[in-house]
């Protein structure tokens, strides 16, 4: 219960938490590239390095870093072994009932988890290095062709942000939650589905009612202090993007080039 | 009538994107519970009924897309069609509860959500046959994926969604839509 919920920001001075949010985004965008166009066990081994490495330039301590996909483990080991035993392959190990291992079952396994694990670890790291207002004022540089079109960007940027430090509050209250119906008689660990379907479907409507109950304090404390829509918004300039910034989205653009060149 | 504020409906979109994330991580326990009570699908219509289309839109792009990037549900193989399906279902509700209006919560709300659900299983399934299966989609795999899997979770939407929002009138924590003087 100590443990930090995954991707809640922890500040810090790492080499990685120096780098310009924008570049961040951009480098997870240009290395989920390279995992998507990844097929062979090197090419995981090379990008699973290289999250290795990032984890420990970053100076999280690795299961926080890993949190996010190390709890899945289940559900990993459960695709590999569906693909493992369900894949239609033409030439299986051996053939039993309705299971067909093979060596084609089991790459397609390892492709799916791999490339899941390193998403989930990769943005992992971005949200855990990134402060919650530079991850704003980024998405709303990104989103800034959209102005054109009449889109508020600054608005849809501080919804999405305010979304993003939002996910861990929430999760905690249904874990609260869960645990006051279990009080109170839900069944959540039962073995028959309509048992705990009926449980996890009484979570729904404190979910939303406690969710929106924030939602009303938040809302009324900008108010209060002056945040309105209505009017054009002061803005600062923004810092250039630094050499380093430039250097980290050039290697993981040679990297990404790489992979789908090498595909 | 007290309307809401903009700075309102916006902390309630943004609520909204966060539970797209966390409701699918409560139905985790349950094998298929993505397909079958389609969890993700509540907070996009919530936010389209509550706080009209440009929000709802919003909710149901942002929502799949920051579900994908923080927990891999969806996986990006099926994201695109999600993200569409759930931004046709958080704009048609909204769209349609400004259109709808009987001088009554109940029959508004009904109307919006059953006819936003059919929107957006219509242009999923238009899409599905023309972009993302070409070829490969019929009638039959449109009615199979889009309502027989889905039953459970289209009789959760149409049962809870009306009760979410009267709940949340009641609470005093969004506006009556037609306030008794």
């Amino acid at each position: 219960m100590n443990r930090l919920p995954a991707g809640l920001y922890q500040p810090g001075d790492s080499r990685l938490h120096r780098l310009d949010a924008l570049s961040k985004i951009l480098c997870l965008i240009i290395l989920l590239i390279a995992v998507v166009n990844t097929t062979t066990i090197p090419g995981y081994a090379v990008l699973a390095l290289l999250t290795g490495f990032l984890i420990r330039l970053s100076g999280i301590r690795p299961p926080d870093a890993l949190h996010s996909a190390t709890r899945l483990g289940w559900f990993f080991l459960i695709i590999l072994l569906m693909n493992l035993c369900f894949y239609e392959p033409e030439h299986p190990w051996f053939s039993w009932w309705i299971f067909r291992p093979s060596t084609e079952g089991l790459m397609q396994g390892v492709n799916v988890v791999a490339r899941v694990f390193l998403l989930l670890v990769l943005s992992n790291l971005l949200t855990i290095t990134t402060a919650p207002l530079a991850m704003t004022e980024a998405m709303e540089r990104i989103l800034t062709p959209l102005r054109i079109l009449g889109v508020p960007t600054d608005l849809v940027a501080m919804i999405l942000s305010i979304a993003i430090q939002f996910i861990p509050t929430l999760l905690e209250e249904t874990d609260n939650i869960r645990k006051a119906q279990t009080a109170r008689g839900a069944r959540f660990d039962s073995r028959k589905l309509t048992e705990k379907a009926n449980a996890v479907l009484s979570l729904v409507i404190p979910i939303f009612l406690a969710a929106f109950k924030r939602a009303d304090e938040l809302s009324l404390a900008m108010e209060a202090r002056g945040y309105r829509t209505d009017v054009k918004r002061s803005r600062k300039k923004y810092a250039p993007l630094q050499s380093r910034d430039w250097l980290s989205m050039g290697l993981c653009t040679a990297l990404a080039v790489a992979y789908v060149v090498l595909k | 009538m007290q309307k809401m504020s903009t700075v309102k409906k916006a902390i309630i979109t943004a609520i909204c994107i966060a539970l797209c994330v966390v409701l699918p991580q409560a139905f985790h326990a349950i094998p298929r519970a993505g397909a079958i009570y389609l969890p993700m699908h509540i907070p996009v219509l919530l936010c389209g009924l509550i706080c009209g289309w440009p929000f709802g839109l919003l909710c149901g792009i942002a929502g799949p897309l920051l579900s994908s990037l923080f927990t891999g549900m969806p996986p990006a193989a099926v994201l695109p069609s999600m993200v569409i399906e759930c931004a046709v279902y958080g704009c048609a509700a909204g769209l349609l509860m400004s259109l709808v209006k009987t001088r009554n919560t109940y029959a508004d709300l009904y109307i919006s959500l059953i006819g936003a659900m059919l929107c957006g299983r219509i242009i999923a399934g238009i899409l599905q046959a023309l972009i993302f299966s070409a070829g490969n989609y019929s009638i039959a795999a449109w009615t199979t994926s889009y309502f027989v899997t889905a039953l459970p979770g289209i009789i959760i939407q149409v049962v809870l969604l009306p009760s979410i929002v009267f709940a949340l009138m009641k609470a005093r924590l969004i506006p009556e839509r037609y306030p008794k003087d």
